[in-house]
């Protein structure tokens, strides 16, 4: 309700027509999963160092029209994050800037749903940049595929079932592999792969099996 | 730009990089649910599949899985190149594939012959053969030679209203096989087998323009084209002859037996060996040049069918040298020696048994008659040839008589058939005459036909042996779809057997004289007895077949023994590979069951 509120007033408010787009809701269906990899992993401060965008279409993944950018960060990387993603300083470097990369990106997304794993935070980190330059915040509707997965798995669970939304456990009801690489495209990939596996299952009215009783064997085996 | 897609695997490891980053930046990915049909047989397709994760089942026109398809394994290439899927493709649980655009495919296609010949089957095992290490000047060298650097023959025009009988001294006057017909602005070309058809077979007059049997669907290349590129158009448009040009004008003709005059190395020196031959001990490397030359031609990439086409020729001078240096005066006279089973098809490339006879005219004495049988079964030992199983031999008296007593023996074995009289007959139905007067067959087999013409149970209980080694049938699938626990899969009793035997019955059923199974296929296929298509695809299995077994039987031949030569393991093969073999089997079962059911074999 209040981002709808908040999308109003942007639109209202806009001056720059370049961005009118955005605001309409694409009708052909489409969806572009989003995912990037920062310094750190806080959206005030931290930067924004890759950008992802796969647009999906009915049942295909269109990965070979994907956007792909580095972006040469403001703030100073962090060693955690370089762990994650294994994107040094040096290798954004010569990267470039939001400024003009960011025009891009949203001509890009264009109307269409955001898809993503915890998308608000990916978005959140896109919107600091966005109200920056230009004054509005991302009007596109949110698609959180943890979300989907819950209402799969956890929709009719009883009070008190232990619900784990981690990457690894949707991968492994989906039965997705696991890409070795957590690098932007990647996890715009996997998000872009749970989606279409679980909007499938939505549609044909599809649960995920959850596991009766916790079975403290299966630690041990797995191992 | 998935860059989880594995680019080692194959047939994309045929590609280079530059290749293989334009294959990955092409790729989409689609997802398919559960029970959905990916292609339909029949169907074109805007992409390639490769399976990214989940499993994919084949399924032929009955719904039967007959294959179960995993990640790195692809489908769809048919749809794509060929415009028409080969089978049904069905997701069977939730399923991600990779998605090669159609451009994209075929682009890579046209700019890597490598690439290209793991969706030409004709052309893939050459190539397979000579990247698994040909040195030097070998295949690869051959097929980027340029078609101009070719020996090509020079185009001679004439005009489509010239007699056949012009023609036919214009090309003796040239030394061609071949000539361009001209009528006004349509060119169209005309071959010396054109001509005798139209003469021998149409008994059309002399007086005829040629024009009339000509054809007039040329098909060009271009000089600056590589020999490969000639070979892909003329399987492609099932053509032996393509017209060069060189910016559009017609420079010249190019033959398949061209191409294959310049991989066939120097075969065409062993007759000449064969015919200097002045005593037996001279044939001896002659014969061990014949079958060096069988593994040299394979591994040069030349097909299976010309291999054993160019081996049976020489085998047969090879026949008529020995008959000639050591049969006495009276078997020369009396005498016609036949060779049969494979031999006698034309299907024998590595050695593996030997089927001979000798029918004679009249009695011999007696003496004369065993000295050659010792000597003739001696020589034929000397050369490498292994004795025949079932003993069909020039030793074995029953396989060498008199025309009188062998029609004899025919008869007993129609009439009073005994297990292995099928056997024996099958062999004999494929004799030809390579020495002495080969009116003596023709008799036999005139009377043959005779014999069995209208005894349909006869042949149908010739035909039952069809069913002597049950095929894989309906488990093709299993067989071939758990990689692990497999069972290899006997190409001769699951392959070529069912062929030859069953369209040799059908063979003997319409009194044909042709040998080999390709040409008895077209002329059963000529009498509608089935359509063109299925003919094609029954020629084609055959020919896969026989190229798979020539492979086991050449490793089987380098590891020195004959053990287990024609067993194959599905997991030996690659993903394509597996396929084409499945589409063998499976036309393999259809053709079983219209034998069976037009035999009535179901009642026995």
């Amino acid at each position: 309700m209040l981002r709808w509120l908040k999308r109003r007033l942007d639109l209202m408010r806009l001056t720059d027509p370049r961005w009118r787009p955005l605001f309409d809701e694409d009708a052909s269906g489409e969806v572009v999963t989003v995912d990037c990899e920062t310094t750190g992993f806080d959206t005030k401060l931290d930067d924004i160092i890759s950008i992802s965008a796969i647009r999906i279409r009915g049942n295909q993944i269109l990965t070979s029209q994907a956007f792909n950018a580095f972006v040469r960060p403001e703030a100073e990387m962090r060693a955690d994050a370089i762990r994650v993603h294994q994107l040094r300083a040096i290798d954004v470097e010569n990267a470039r800037s939001m400024r003009e990369v960011l025009p891009e990106f949203l001509d890009f997304l264009g109307g269409r749903p955001l898809i993503g794993y915890w998308i608000d935070y990916d978005a959140a980190m896109i919107d600091r940049y966005v109200k920056s330059y230009y004054g509005f915040s991302l009007p596109n509707r949110r698609i959180e595929v943890s979300g989907l997965y819950y209402d799969r798995k956890y929709g009719d669970a009883p009070q008190g079932t232990q619900v784990d939304l981690s990457f690894a456990a949707i991968t492994k009801d989906l039965g997705l592999r696991t890409l070795a690489l957590h690098d932007a495209f990647n996890d715009a990939l996997s998000a872009g792969e749970m989606y279409v596996q679980l909007t499938d299952m939505q549609a044909r009215g599809v649960k995920i099996a959850r596991e009766r009783t916790h079975d403290a064997t299966a630690s041990i085996t797995a191992g | 730009m998935p860059r989880s897609f594995d680019t080692k695997s194959p047939p994309f490891d045929r590609l280079n990089e530059e290749q293989a980053g334009e294959l990955v930046a092409s790729l989409d990915i689609g997802y398919w649910p559960k029970g959905q049909a990916i292609l339909t047989r029949g169907a074109s397709s805007d992409h390639y599949h490769v399976v990214l994760k989940g499993t994919v089942e084949e399924h032929d026109d009955d719904g039967h899985v007959v294959a179960v398809l995993g990640p790195k394994e692809t489908f769809g290439a048919r749809a794509v190149v060929h415009g028409g899927a080969g089978a049904r493709y069905v997701a069977a649980e939730e399923t991600l594939t990779y998605l090669v655009p159609r451009e994209t495919l075929l682009d890579l296609i046209h700019r890597n012959p490598g690439f290209a010949a793991f969706f030409y089957s004709d052309i893939s095992r050459k190539l397979a053969e000579v990247a698994k290490g040909d040195k030097g000047q070998g295949l690869e060298g051959v097929l980027r030679t340029r078609i101009a650097e070719a020996r090509l023959r020079p185009p001679v025009f004439i005009e489509a209203s010239a007699s056949i009988e012009e023609t036919e001294r214009r090309m003796t006057d040239t030394d061609t096989n071949s000539l361009l017909v001209r009528d006004g602005d349509k060119v169209g070309i005309v071959t010396r087998t054109n001509l005798s058809k139209a003469a021998i077979l149409a008994k059309l007059p002399l007086t005829t323009p040629v024009g009339e049997c000509s054809s007039w669907g040329l098909i060009g290349v271009d000089e600056n084209e590589f020999v490969f590129d000639a070979l892909i158009t003329m399987t492609r448009h099932n053509k032996r002859r393509l017209v060069v040009t060189r910016a559009g004008e017609k420079v010249g003709i190019l033959e398949d037996i061209d191409i294959l005059g310049l991989f066939a190395g120097n075969s065409q020196l062993i007759p000449g060996r064969i015919d200097r031959a002045k005593g037996v001990e001279d044939l001896v490397d002659a014969a061990a040049d014949i079958q060096g030359q069988v593994v040299r031609l394979h591994h040069q990439g030349v097909k299976v069918r010309d291999i054993a086409a160019i081996t049976s020729d020489l085998n047969r001078h090879l026949f008529r040298r020995l008959f000639a240096l050591i049969a006495p005066a009276s078997i020369a006279e009396a005498g016609c020696l036949i060779v049969m089973g494979s031999e006698g098809r034309g299907e024998q490339t590595v050695r593996t048994d030997q089927d001979n006879g000798l029918l004679l005219a009249h009695p011999v004495p007696e003496e004369d008659l065993v000295r050659f049988r010792a000597e003739f079964q001696g020589a034929l030992a000397s050369f490498g040839f292994p004795p025949c199983p079932g003993n069909v031999m020039v030793s074995n008296p029953m396989w060498s008589q008199t025309i009188d007593d062998f029609v004899g023996q025919l008869k007993r074995w129609v009439h009073q058939p005994d297990a292995e009289s099928p056997m024996h007959l099958g062999i004999f139905f494929d004799a030809v005459a390579v020495a002495g007067d080969g009116d003596l067959l023709a008799r036999a087999k005139r009377e043959f036909i005779g014999m069995m013409a209208g005894e349909t149970a006869a042949i149908a209980h010739f035909a039952k042996a069809i069913d002597q080694f049950p095929g894989p049938g309906g488990v093709i699938s299993s067989i071939l779809a758990t990689v692990g626990h497999e069972e290899p899969i006997d190409l001769k009793k699951s392959g070529t057997f069912p062929i030859v035997h069953g369209i040799r019955s059908l063979a003997i059923e319409k009194g044909l004289i042709e040998t080999s199974t390709v040409e008895r296929i077209q002329k059963i296929a000529e009498g509608h007895f089935f359509d063109e298509a299925f003919a094609r695809e029954l020629s084609e299995a055959f020919g896969y077949f026989m190229e798979l077994r020539l492979k086991s039987q050449i490793r089987a031949h380098l590891a020195g023994t004959t053990e287990g030569e024609s067993l194959l393991k599905p997991s030996d093969l690659t993903t394509l590979d597996r396929d084409l073999l499945r589409d063998a089997l499976r036309v393999v079962k259809r053709f079983r069951e219209i034998v069976r059911s037009h035999f009535k074999l179901g009642m026995f």
